[in-house]
Parts: structure tokens; C-alpha cells; sequence
């Protein structure tokens, strides 16, 4: 899903940037105020983790493999959008600089795509639905952000007219619908197993101990 | 070679010793980054193979294994490939061959590709070619002296810290997995039980990541870590004569390529034709 440079306008990728660069103030002042100064490590170690969650593969039914993204999972774990806006800008700048994994001209749209649409895509779906049920939620905002994500990244290509949007729609849409059935469950299993070991780090629990965040 | 490889060959490229690598890392940053953009504001494919032979001078200057170079570049390719790939098909033009269903090849479609495959693979080996001259707390650095918030890059200092270790760790976990003949491709085990465990082994290194990230936190408190600590030490040289030829040079080669591809690439036919 990591688009490459070349793909985008300069201008446009510029746009993306500005977009990018308001919403990261907005993730840096909510790590300010909610998670004093633990944010750095704590931010730090969690970016590392999903950089290396990234790496692992996950089959796909029909013979292809793809890979986690992980800002649902982030935005849940911290009940905040805003943590995988963060975390994941980390992650994007990393895989755009050092290893060439989505370009550095397209890096705000990346971020945008990955990080801005997808914890909010993600972590909406899951304040939605969490009263229905609380795992079927988790499910639906994992797959939701991925699913959301990729149609993002499939009307940016469109703009650019690099890819029509009906083809862009339809295959963007189709491969990440499945993907995002794996990042779903993943998702719920991830979460579920954090509340059985470490219930304390989830942040509705957190909430109803009246504790902070990250304290 | 996967990415859990790359990152090592990365480190171990980045520790070499040349001309490229000894200098300023703020300068290399700059540098290979106008070099991205002006790759993907070109608009003829003469300027990205002229600035790609420069690229690859460069590789050759640094001492960088060229194979590794090409691996890397390969690795990168398929998503990119397959939005060039389709290009032909879906880029509106004349159409040069036509397959039953409606499908058609198209002239410009073919070009356009063409135009992308060449700015993909110059701005891969400018990636790749700044992150094996550059250590990549080096590059972080660089970011922090021209303004990233201080915030942003002391979360990317540390992060980068880390993902050595996490990547060790992964491999522990994948490692006990497959001396347990665990295979997450194996079919002969249920989709959702395979899945389940892949949950697990995230759960695992979330939790993992977070003591560690909490251990970490305490230790640096009692080492007198603050909200206003530096955490990183000076890594950028001063900038000399050694600086000032790298940034002669590649200003030289950009406006005599915008020059040439003004005036004179336009009459060279294809090549030097501008494609939208």
C-alpha cells in the first residue's frame, strides 16, 4: 500500500505534507498531555514493534501473502487515533528513508493513508460499535482501517492519474477487503490476549481505574 | 533477501569507509533528496537514465557492494511494477494493439510506463545509495539540525535502537515456531488456527516491546533522563571542502540536465520527448 515516488505530483504531494504536517502536531501535542514525558520510550519501543510487525507475513486465502498494519491495534490499545498517527509516521519515515519502502516525495501521503485514515478509520469503527460487542468492534476497526486506507491510496493514484478510479477501487478495494479480514482477527486475537496477560495496559481499563494513560 | 536481512546489510554498508560516506550527513540528506525530487519532477526519460548513470557513479565511489544495491532495488520493484504494468492498458492513447474483450495496448500508456519505471528506479537507488553511505542515526541527526521537531526525532533516535532488537527477537520467536514445524503458509492446519497463532506471536511482542519500553523508561530516569534530555550524541562532521565539491557537482549536473532538457533532449525523439 506504500506508494512509491513518482507516482504523485510534486504539488499534490505537497498538499498531503501540509495535511500530514497539521495532524502531526495535533498526535504530538496529544502525547504532550496524555503520556508525559514516558511518551518518547514508550512511543519509541511501539514504533519498533510495529516495524517489525510489518515484516511478518500473512497468507492471504487466494495464494498471496500481505502484511499487517497495525493502526487499529495502536489506536485501540491507546484509546486514541491520534497514538497511531504518531507511531505510525515513525514507522512510514523509517521504511520511506532507509529502505525504500514508499517514497519520500509521496511520504505525506503515505502517512496521511496509513497513519491519519487508518487510526481514525480504525479507532471510529471501534467507539461505533464497541457497546454492540466489544470483539466483533475490534474485528470491524481492523478491518475497516486497512480497507479505508487502500481506497484512499487508490483515489490519490486517481488524482495523480497514474490509475484509473474504477480499477484502482475495485483491486485496492477487493485485495485489501481480504487482507483486512486477517488484520482484523489478528487484531481481536492481539487485543484479547493483551486483556488476559496485561489488562492493564489497555486503555478502557485504564479509564476505569481512573488512572492516565501511559502512567 | 528479506527486509529482516536488509536492515543488517543496511548497518554494515553504512560503517564502510569512502569518500561519500565521510561526509556531512546533512548534506547527503539534502542532496539525495533534490536528486528524488527532481527525478519526479522530470518529465523525460534521457534526464532519469543521465541521472541514474550519476547515481551509479556514486555507488561506485562509495565502495557499496553494486549486488547488493540490485538486490535491494528487486525487493522494492512489485508494487511499483504492478501499476507500471498496467499502464498500457489503462493510460488513454493511441491504441497500438488490440486484445479481444475491449483490452488495448496503447502507445502513450507504453511511454508513460516507461517514464515511471525510470523515475521508480532512480529514486530507489538515491534511497538506497543515502541509507548505505549514511548510518541511520546519522540520518536522524542530520533531520533534527534542519528542523524536525525535537520530539518527532527522539522518537525516531530510539525507535531505531530498537528495531534491531525486535528484529532479534522476532527471530527467536519465528525460529521456536519452526523447530515446533510451525509454518504460517502450511495449509494442512486451519486458516483461522494459523492466524490465531500470529496473534499470539504479536500479542507476545507487543507485550515484549512495552516491558522492554517500560524497563527502559525506569533505567533512563535513573540515569537523569528528562523531558529535556539530548538523546543523541554529535555524529555530523563539519562541512569542507569535500562537502562543497558533492554539492557543486550535483547542482552542475541538475542545471545542465534542466538546460539540456529545455533546450536541446526535446529534438532527440523519444527519449528527450516530455510525457504527461
Amino acid at each position: 500500500m506504500h506508494i512509491p515516488d513518482g507516482f504523485l505530483p510534486l504539488w499534490q504531494t505537497g498538499i498531503y505534507y501540509i495535511i500530514t504536517i497539521i495532524a502531526l502536531y495535533f498526535a504530538l501535542n496529544w502525547a504532550k498531555e496524555n503520556l508525559d514525558e514516558k511518551r518518547v520510550p514508550l512511543m519509541a519501543v511501539l514504533a519498533a514493534f510495529i516495524f517489525a510487525m510489518q515484516a511478518m507475513n500473512i497468507p492471504i486465502p487466494w495464494g498471496t501473502s500481505g502484511h499487517m498494519l497495525g493502526a487499529a491495534l495502536v489506536a485501540i490499545v491507546f484509546g486514541s487515533p491520534w497514538a497511531a498517527v504518531l507511531v505510525l509516521a515513525v514507522v512510514l519515515t523509517v521504511q520511506g528513508f532507509f529502505f525504500g519502502d514508499g517514497g519520500i516525495t509521496a511520504l505525506g501521503a503515505n502517512i496521511l493513508d496509513m497513519g491519519v485514515i487508518a487510526g481514525f478509520t480504525g479507532f471510529g469503527v471501534f467507539k461505533a460499535l464497541q457497546k454492540l460487542n466489544l470483539w466483533v468492534a475490534i474485528f470491524l476497526a481492523g478491518w475497516a482501517s486497512i480497507f479505508v486506507a487502500s481506497l484512499a491510496v487508490a483515489i490519490e493514484l486517481a488524482l495523480a492519474g497514474t490509475f484509473p478510479y474504477d480499477l484502482g477501487l475495485i483491486f485496492m478495494g477487493l485485495y485489501h477487503a481480504v487482507i483486512g479480514i486477517a488484520e482484523g482477527a489478528i487484531t481481536v486475537v492481539a487485543i484479547l490476549a493483551i486483556q488476559k496477560v496485561r489488562p492493564d495496559l489497555l486503555h478502557w481499563n485504564k479509564t476505569k481505574s481512573g488512572s492516565e494513560v501511559g502512567k | 533477501m528479506g527486509i529482516t536481512d536488509t536492515i543488517y546489510v543496511i548497518e554494515k554498508e553504512s560503517m564502510k569507509e569512502s569518500i561519500l560516506h565521510s561526509l556531512d550527513g546533512r548534506i547527503k540528506l539534502i542532496l539525495l533528496t533534490f536528486i528524488i525530487i527532481y527525478a519526479v519532477f522530470s518529465t523525460q526519460i534521457i534526464v532519469l537514465i543521465a541521472l541514474e548513470a550519476y547515481l551509479i557513479l556514486l555507488i561506485y565511489l562509495s565502495n557499496i557492494s553494486f549486488k547488493t544495491a540490485l538486490l535491494r532495488v528487486l525487493i522494492l520493484l512489485p508494487f511499483s511494477i504492478f501499476i507500471i504494468a498496467f499502464q498500457p492498458f489503462v493510460h488513454p492513447g493511441d491504441i497500438i494493439y488490440q486484445f479481444p474483450f475491449g483490452i488495448n495496448i496503447t502507445y502513450q500508456g507504453l511511454i508513460f510506463g516507461a517514464l515511471l519505471f525510470s523515475r521508480i528506479l532512480v529514486t530507489l537507488t538515491s534511497v538506497i545509495l543515502l541509507s548505505s553511505i549514511s548510518p541511520m542515526q546519522e540520518v536522524v541527526q542530520s533531520f533534527r539540525k534542519l528542523g524536525m521537531p525535537r520530539d518527532f526525532s527522539m522518537i525516531l533516535s530510539l525507535m531505531i535502537r530498537f528495531i534491531f532488537l525486535f528484529y532479534d527477537e522476532l527471530k527467536k520467536i519465528t525460529n521456536a515456531q519452526t523447530a515446533r514445524n510451525f509454518n504460517i503458509f502450511n495449509k494442512k492446519t486451519a486458516y483461522s488456527w494459523r492466524l490465531k497463532q500470529l496473534g499470539f506471536t504479536i500479542m507476545m511482542m507487543f507485550l515484549r516491546s512495552y516491558e522492554r519500553g517500560e524497563s527502559i523508561y525506569l533505567s533512563m530516569l535513573s540515569r537523569g533522563y528528562s523531558d529535556k534530555s539530548k538523546l543523541y550524541y554529535n555524529l555530523n562532521k563539519k562541512i569542507g571542502t569535500p562537502e562543497y565539491i558533492f554539492i557543486g557537482m550535483t547542482l552542475l549536473i541538475v542545471v545542465i540536465l534542466q538546460f539540456l532538457a529545455i533546450f536541446f533532449f526535446p529534438q532527440l525523439g523519444l527519449l528527450g520527448a516530455h510525457i504527461t
